[in-house]
């Protein structure tokens, strides 16, 4: 791992002080890559001016805390990071009960106006000077002054009825007209509800409403499971990337507890980490290619990813949802007898990638609809702190695996690609060139993985009150998990923030002025994960009875029908 | 009388018969060849027959009323059927002597004008947008159906389109029939609301466009209409420019009629897996593009190649 530079943790110490104009509470160090300043919150606004404008660093999220049983006051942290000094600053202001204000650092930052309102409907600390103070978090039905994430609400609360709500939703300028995308939506695969305002074919502006799915799945983290309980429930976030949530977590408290995972359970994070990229990332260009009528891309990624996903099982049990991660490193080994065919797979892959790769580059019509579609410009980009290829594909060049290196990646690097041009062309073309990057990866650290054991023995338990930030590279941007220890043997607090937070929150800008026709390809060129946002889950529960059905029962299934009709 | 029943009525009901029974079966062999593209398996190629019975026993619900509205289906299957009768399927038109190529030129416009009423009638922003790109594609290919038909007329010397494909099969290939012939093809993939201009309808932008309210038999009549409509203006494209060859005996040249019209679909279908979706103004600057490239076929006309 990098070496932090003991000259950048001084200037960053001298510049809050100065900024902090004597309200400096504290300043710790809780991991060499974590400097934690507690200021007096009058001071917030100008030592976040300082920490942005100054020393360029890059807002990641708010956690909001009730920390009323332990210091009898609630606490507001700003995250932020400093990517090529690879550096975690923490920001933390008390506030206290009879004053339940902060000044908002959104004026400063425009990348925290969802974080500030979601601490305000979670704790109840009110972000003052908002530009924007509507419901975020809550649904529209949620009664007034209850606040989920308070430690007296109880995690099984269930709210009175409402009748007659409705979002705040602003009205369209003169002379435009409502156009509604969503809630649900045919591109849309989870509900959002985009309120567009047209001219004609013209989007001249729009309102979102989204969290319409929030599980309280933080709440349920901190109230009823243990620490080696969250993995699986951090793992179940979202449905293409949960091993990097669980990982994600993991790392957190593993920072935190000041465990350190063995190197070999590091390598399969990584090769896991990878082969979630490798086929997230042909769904989704087959989910792009579906957007603008392409179907054809659609099936052919699809048919492509499919071994990928048989791979998994094999390794893990699953397709999707592994369940190998548990804090101190994995609960399941990489059997060695499969690397042959783990090479032989990517090998195939990579052959068939590379012809989709060299189709869709060729393509024409599809430079026509993708180019100069959906611009995000690479100072909006800074500002909203978007992440992964849509920041990388507007120039700015930060990704999680080499900014804050993790698992393997010290050992393996991955090159990133950036673009420019900032269009939707531009972020297709990041997104194929880390497709095939990442098989190099998975075949580099399949060749350097060490022997060994795969999960750190813990003796002791994991103190109270101490704090852990951890981001991962997910296919669509970095997650953010931020856990504060607590005691009886779970998270005081637990943070998650999906890449698709920020990300989303960039797309009024880039639709603005571009057409109807070009509104879905644009959010799914932000490869948008509602549900890693809003943090949802359903069951069924209806049947008990377990029936295993294999590949070929439900091939059977799928096509016996039509077989009775007399087709082939 | 009876001899009227012979010569018109039946022929009539020849034409219909197999425009409404055969669309079907043709959309059910793209799908197929869209599949094969996809590395599917794909449905049965008798699905669209199963498709239609399925919707037309459906409960019929309207988003507004008026019988206009209630109307708007049948009218527009309607449409393409008296098309059907005007136009040669592998024998001459039957009702030929009720109209020429412009009386051809409106029936054709109208299932496209129906579409776009169903969709303003219906009071759905989407269908609205919808109406509004049909619109506009409507009067961008409109153009180029009447330059390419007018080539026709122009060598032949004549507006009927029997007329027409007499002089081709006399004549032979020619240079300028064979642009317009392309140039109409290109519009036929528009008409026929395939990719990569089935712009209004996009399912993944609005979501169907103008039929978006439609349903259960009322969806199932705008679908069959459709089907017929590309059905019937493959046999237009197939007869005015590419009717050779001409044996004499009806029902042979009804079969290589239909296997002409069937290789058309199969090059629709195609297209339509290999390509996005274009934007309506790309749409509009291509087939704007298209119709002057036409003209020239006109000009060749004019210098008699």
């Amino acid at each position: 791992m990098d070496v932090i530079d003991q000259r950048t943790i001084t200037t960053v110490k001298e510049a809050v002080a100065a900024r902090s104009d004597g309200a400096l509470l504290s300043v710790t160090q809780p991991h060499p890559d974590t400097l934690y300043f507690a200021i007096d919150k009058r001071a917030m606004p100008a030592v976040v001016d300082g920490l942005v404008n100054e020393m360029r660093a890059r807002f990641m999220i708010s956690v909001g805390t009730d920390k009323r049983p332990v210091t009898g006051e609630f606490a507001i942290l700003h995250l932020f990071s400093l990517d090529r000094e690879h550096l975690y600053i923490l920001l933390e202001s008390p506030v206290a009960e009879e004053d339940l204000r902060i000044a908002s650092i959104t004026g400063v930052v425009p990348g925290a106006n969802w974080a500030e309102r979601e601490y305000r409907d979670a704790i109840g600390v009110h972000p003052e000077g908002h530009p924007d103070p509507r419901r975020l978090l809550l649904a529209d039905d949620w009664p007034e002054g209850v606040y989920p994430l308070r430690r007296d609400f109880p995690y099984n609360y269930q709210p009175p009825p409402a009748e007659n709500v409705r979002p705040q939703l602003r009205e369209p300028p003169a002379g435009a007209s409502v156009l509604p995308m969503g809630p649900f939506f045919p591109v849309l695969e989870e509900p959002a509800y985009w309120r567009l305002f047209v001219e004609g074919e013209t989007i001249v502006g729009c309102d979102t409403r989204i969290f319409y799915n929030h599980r309280g799945i933080e709440k349920l983290g901190e109230s009823v499971l243990t620490y080696n309980e969250i993995p699986y429930l951090a793992e179940r976030i979202c449905g293409i990337c949960g091993f990097i949530h669980s990982t994600c977590y993991c790392q957190a408290v593993e920072k935190a507890a000041g465990i350190e995972a063995p190197r070999r359970a590091r390598y399969i994070r990584t090769i896991m980490l990878e082969l979630e990229r490798i086929h997230s990332h042909l769904l989704w260009l087959g989910i792009a290619g579906h957007i603008i009528g392409f179907d054809t891309v659609l099936m052919q990624t699809w048919r492509i990813r499919e071994p990928v996903m048989w791979l998994c099982e094999e390794i893990s049990g699953n397709r999707k949802t592994y369940g190998m991660n548990t804090v101190g490193g994995l609960r399941r080994d990489l059997p060695n007898q499969i690397k042959p065919k783990l090479m032989e797979t990517l090998a195939e892959v990579e052959k068939e990638a590379i012809a989709v790769r060299d189709a869709v580059v060729g393509d024409t019509t599809l430079h026509a609809r993708t180019k100069g579609v959906g611009v995000l410009t690479n100072e909006w980009a800074k500002k909203i702190c978007t992440v992964g290829p849509p920041a990388r594909a507007s120039g700015v060049a930060i990704d999680a695996r080499i900014d804050h290196p993790y698992a393997a990646y010290d050992e393996v690097p991955p090159q990133i690609a950036t673009q420019e041009a900032g269009d939707t062309w531009a972020r297709v073309l990041v997104r194929v060139g880390e497709l095939l990057e990442s098989i190099r990866l998975v075949r580099e650290a399949l060749s350097a993985i060490p022997e060994g054991p795969i999960c750190a023995e813990i003796k002791e338990e994991i103190p109270p009150g101490k704090v852990g930030v951890s981001v991962v590279e997910a296919p669509r941007g970095e997650a953010v998990h931020f856990v504060l220890t607590g005691g009886d043997n779970r998270p005081y607090r637990w943070r998650v923030r999906a890449p698709t937070y920020p990300n989303l929150q960039a797309l009024p800008a880039m639709i603005l002025n571009e057409t109807i026709a070009d509104v879905p390809i644009t959010l799914g060129s932000l490869d948008p994960c509602f549900s890693c946002t809003e943090r949802l889950e359903t069951i069924d529960r209806r049947t008990k009875e377990v029936r295993i059905y294999s590949r070929a029962d439900l091939l059977e299934m799928s096509r016996g029908k039509a077989r009775r009709r007399g087709a082939p | 009388m009876t001899a009227s029943f012979v010569t018109v009525f039946l022929p009539c009901l020849l034409n219909v018969v197999l425009a409404l029974f055969l669309s079907p079966l043709c959309e059910g062999i793209m799908r197929k060849l869209r599949a094969a593209i996809h590395s599917r398996l794909g449905p049965p190629i008798t699905q669209p027959y199963w498709d239609l019975l399925k919707l037309l026993g459906k409960e019929d619900l309207r988003s507004t009323g008026g019988v206009v509205y209630a109307s708007l289906p049948a009218l527009t299957l309607g449409s393409l059927l008296l098309l059907a009768t005007l136009v040669p399927m592998g024998t001459a038109a039957p009702l030929a002597f009720a109209g020429d190529m412009i009386v051809v030129l409106y029936v054709a416009t109208m299932s496209g004008v129906l579409i776009m009423l169903a969709g303003f009638a219906s009071a759905s922003p989407y269908a609205s947008i919808g109406s509004s790109r049909e619109m506009m594609m409507l009067l961008s290919v409109e153009p180029i159906l009447a330059i390419a038909l007018s080539v026709g007329a122009f060598k032949a010397k004549t507006l009927a389109l029997g007329g027409i494909v007499n002089w081709q099969v006399q004549n032979g290939p020619s240079i300028s029939m064979a642009i317009g012939g392309v140039a109409f093809f290109l519009a036929l993939q528009a008409l026929a609301g395939k990719l990569p201009f089935d712009i209004a309808e996009a399912d993944q932008e609005i979501m169907g466009g103008s039929l978006v309210e439609q349903s259960g038999p009322r969806l199932a009549l705008f679908r069959w209409a459709i089907w017929t409509k590309q059905l019937v203006f493959a046999f237009l494209l197939v007869e005015v420019f590419f009717p050779w060859p001409r044996v004499g005996i009806p029902l042979l040249d009804l079969t290589i009629t239909m296997l002409k019209v069937l290789v058309v679909l199969m090059l629709v279908a195609v297209i339509d897996v290999v390509n996005p979706r274009l934007r309506i103004d790309q749409a509009m600057g291509y087939f704007m593009r298209v119709a002057v490239s036409s003209l020239a076929a006109l000009a060749f006309a004019v210098i008699g190649k």
